[in-house]
């Protein structure tokens, strides 16, 4: 994958390994792994028929596995009639849709395999949620006032956390713990006072009165919400004027910018800049708010953390799940002799599958 | 015994409340695998089924005694059958069932002496331990439901007389407890939530906190004085010992509910005993399960022997996901069926804990592994 020099996720030799058992062609990127500390030899140990190709060769291959979508520049490598198997998140990105149909490309949408209960198949929101947390709570530490994050004398510190969805029940159990069992073993048996988590739907963030009362008791606060209208923060800029100086603003859900759109998306906290694996921790006065666009108010500022990747900060283990979780679709699909005989009345991964294929994506599903 | 060819559906005789059957779509669903099945007569006329709604013509579906749906290759049944009930299931037979492996021990006894091939629906188990056969998202929004439903009678509308959002504090931050949160701050009905805030209402407020808070009696009082609903999901690391000691109960306000999501038992004979996480509490069933402060009951399930002097409304049930039967039991349906299509291909005893992903989920659920390595089962966490 070619993004922050901080992405270093690539997928680990025992499941490359695994997929080779499967009778398949496998080849890999030169250097692949590189950035997790991985060389050829450790692929190739497990593996010794695995080959290794220049970025352009790899990209003309029948299947091409990347966790993250490739650029524009990439996907037009691909050969038509290939299938590209990444998270593409069809619902909100349609030109990289309709540039996948123009390109005659077939694809699986990770972010899409679906069981029959709708439950996501390949998924590591509990990294979003544990790692986010670890990260804002090490920001915390060092803001915190006196007597200061570590003393028996304060008292619990106090999480707010707006949305309660799949990212937000993950922070409910992180949260809890500062995101890092060894840091809550440690003040635990120091008798220091733990976390009071205040949860609320988005629906009641509207209402100012209630909010402004419990930010002003705020040490972190999480943004984990699914907004319906991303022109609308949760948190307007002015808000955060209410939060103590040493509080910390989290931000899980990763929603973008874009002054193009009328009226402008706008994060959840209004004013927060986005992070990546490369700079994921802003103080106030750092030189990020500065490159934020100019129809965004970024007048009062706290600590943030903002990650566009929030799993890739822990890379073996991010991968570690993703390969465990993809590894019973490849061997549907390698079974099955290719994506075109994926039935969608099949098996358990089959329907899986089906649900993500880019042939059977409906325009109409698509949600702006 | 190699592939199983007969499967038999015995009725759960528990509390007249407790309505969940398998449905016909199951039912249906396994004849298309190739087996014979057998349920026992008057299965699922509580929620109105007939046999003819099961059979649907097909003559693979037969209606049975009690004691002929126990002796089939394959028994399901929900809910443990009986200690007393046990031996009516053939040495060899599979059964398949919430066994609870790790909290039953004489129940584990019992099925091996027997020779009964169990399968612990609770102990089916993915790589990464996460349960395949679970409900625990009804758990918490039946139980929350039952509690907003009943706190609305004291607030129309849910709006508290000086208009701020309702305060749920909720104990335990485990699966259950997760999603109690999200419950809460829903009203415990999205539809009600809906109409709620459409009418202008301040929502609802979830504070949840874990051990770290929950032993310290000073900042507990003070959440104690805040909340209207007091939620236990607690996974208590000593059963012996209460998370809140029914001392506490009396910084409640008056109005407050105190939902139990644990249920776990009182066993006063157990060594060391097994006592409720909020003391002194009523355990409630699907015949009851909500118990006012002045309830006779009350102090016929709790033992003398514990402090019960402060009381407040309580909402508590054995099994909160059999309060939508029909719901419950689609949700079961749907996590079953591809265990099952994998436990009729390969029979109990060519299960493999290296084969794939569904196989070996189900054979971490077998009373064979438990008893070989005892450490599949989800661990409190």
């Amino acid at each position: 994958m070619h993004f922050e020099p901080g992405e270093r996720r690539a997928f680990l030799p025992r499941f490359t390994a695994n997929l080779a058992k499967l009778g398949v062609h496998l080849t890999l990127e030169y250097g692949y792994g590189s950035e997790m500390g991985l060389i050829e030899e450790d692929y190739l140990r497990l593996a010794p028929n695995i080959q290794f190709a220049s970025h352009h060769a790899v990209f003309q291959q029948e299947y091409l596995l990347i966790l993250r979508c490739p650029t524009d520049e990439d996907l037009r490598l691909i050969r038509a009639g290939a299938c590209l198997i990444s998270m593409l998140h069809y619902p909100t990105r349609p030109q990289r849709v309709d540039l996948l149909q123009s390109l005659g490309i077939e694809a699986i949408s990770l972010d899409l395999v679906k069981d029959d209960t709708h439950r996501r198949l390949v998924e590591n929101l509990r990294a979003v949620g544990w790692n986010g947390i670890e990260a804002a709570f090490k920001v915390l530490q060092s803001t915190y006032p006196p007597p200061g994050f570590g003393s028996s004398e304060r008292g619990p510190i106090h999480v707010t956390l707006l949305g309660a969805g799949a990212v937000g029940a993950h922070v409910v159990q992180a949260a809890i713990r500062y995101g890092n069992l060894a840091l809550r073993d440690h003040l635990a048996s120091n008798d220091i006072p733990g976390v009071l988590l205040t949860v609320l739907d988005y629906d009641t963030t509207t209402h100012k009165d209630i909010m402004t009362s419990v930010l002003a008791q705020t040490d972190l606060l999480v943004d984990a919400t699914q907004r319906p209208d991303p022109s609308k923060p949760v948190i307007p800029n002015q808000w955060i004027s209410y939060l103590p100086e040493h509080a910390v603003l989290l931000d899980l859900s990763v929603d973008p910018y874009d002054c193009d759109k009328d009226p402008p998306y706008i994060k959840g906290i209004e004013g927060i800049p986005q992070g990546n694996l490369d700079k994921y921790i802003f103080t106030p006065n750092d030189p990020a708010y500065d490159l934020l666009p100019t129809c965004i108010n970024s007048e009062h500022r706290r600590h943030a953390a903002s990650c566009y990747s929030w799993p890739g900060i822990y890379p073996k283990e991010c991968m570690g799940i993703y390969g465990r979780q993809i590894q019973p679709l490849m061997r549907v699909l390698i079974n099955k002799g290719g994506v075109e005989n994926i039935n969608p009345r099949g098996s358990y991964f089959e329907r899986a599958i089906s649900r993500a294929l880019l042939s059977r994506w409906h325009k109409e599903e698509r949600v702006v | 015994m190699s592939k199983p060819k007969t499967i038999g559906f015995p009725r759960m005789r528990k509390e007249s409340g407790e309505k969940r059957v398998f449905l016909p779509e199951f039912i249906q669903y396994l004849v298309n695998l190739d087996v014979e099945v057998f349920i026992e007569e008057g299965y699922g006329s509580r929620s109105g089924l007939t046999f003819d709604d099961y059979r649907r013509g097909d003559e693979s579906v037969r209606m049975v005694s009690r004691q002929q749906a126990f002796q089939q290759d394959v028994v399901i049944v929900l809910r443990s059958p009986t200690l007393d009930e046990l031996p009516m299931v053939k040495p060899g037979s599979v059964l398949l069932s919430m066994l609870h492996y790790p909290t039953r021990p004489k129940r584990v006894a019992t099925l091996k002496e027997l020779e009964i091939k169990a399968i612990s629906m609770d102990s089916v188990v993915d790589d990464r331990d996460l349960r395949l056969v679970e409900n625990m998202k009804a758990v918490a929004w039946n139980g929350l439901e039952a509690a907003f439903d009943l706190l609305e009678r004291t607030w129309p509308g849910l709006v508290r007389p000086d208009n701020q959002p309702i305060h749920s504090l909720i104990l335990g931050t485990g699966m259950v407890g997760k999603h109690a949160v999200e419950a809460a701050t829903k009203l415990g009905n999205i539809e009600r939530n809906n109409d709620h805030l459409e009418a202008g209402g301040p929502g609802s407020l979830a504070i949840s906190i874990g051990r770290n808070i929950t032993s310290q009696p000073e900042i507990m009082k003070q959440l104690f004085n805040q909340a209207d609903i007091l939620v236990d999901a607690t996974q208590r690391r000593d059963p012996s010992r209460p998370v809140v000691p029914n001392d506490w109960i009396a910084w409640l306000p008056e109005h407050t509910l105190i939902t139990d999501l644990a249920v776990d038992p009182y066993t006063l004979d157990a060594d060391p005993p097994v006592v409720r996480g909020i003391e002194g509490i009523p355990q409630g069933n699907l015949d009851q399960y909500i118990f006012q402060s002045d309830d006779p009951v009350w102090d016929k399930t709790v033992p003398d022997s514990i402090p019960s002097e402060h009381r407040r409304r309580v909402i508590s049930c054995y099994s909160w996901p059999g309060i939508h039967p029909d719901a419950c039991m689609r949700h079961y349906a749907d996590q079953l069926n591809p265990l099952m299509k994998i436990l009729l291909q390969k029979g109990y005893e060519r299960l493999s804990p290296h084969s794939e992903y569904f196989e070996r989920a189900l054979y971490r659920a077998t009373l064979r592994s438990w008893l070989e390595h005892g450490f599949y089962s989800p661990r409190p966490r």
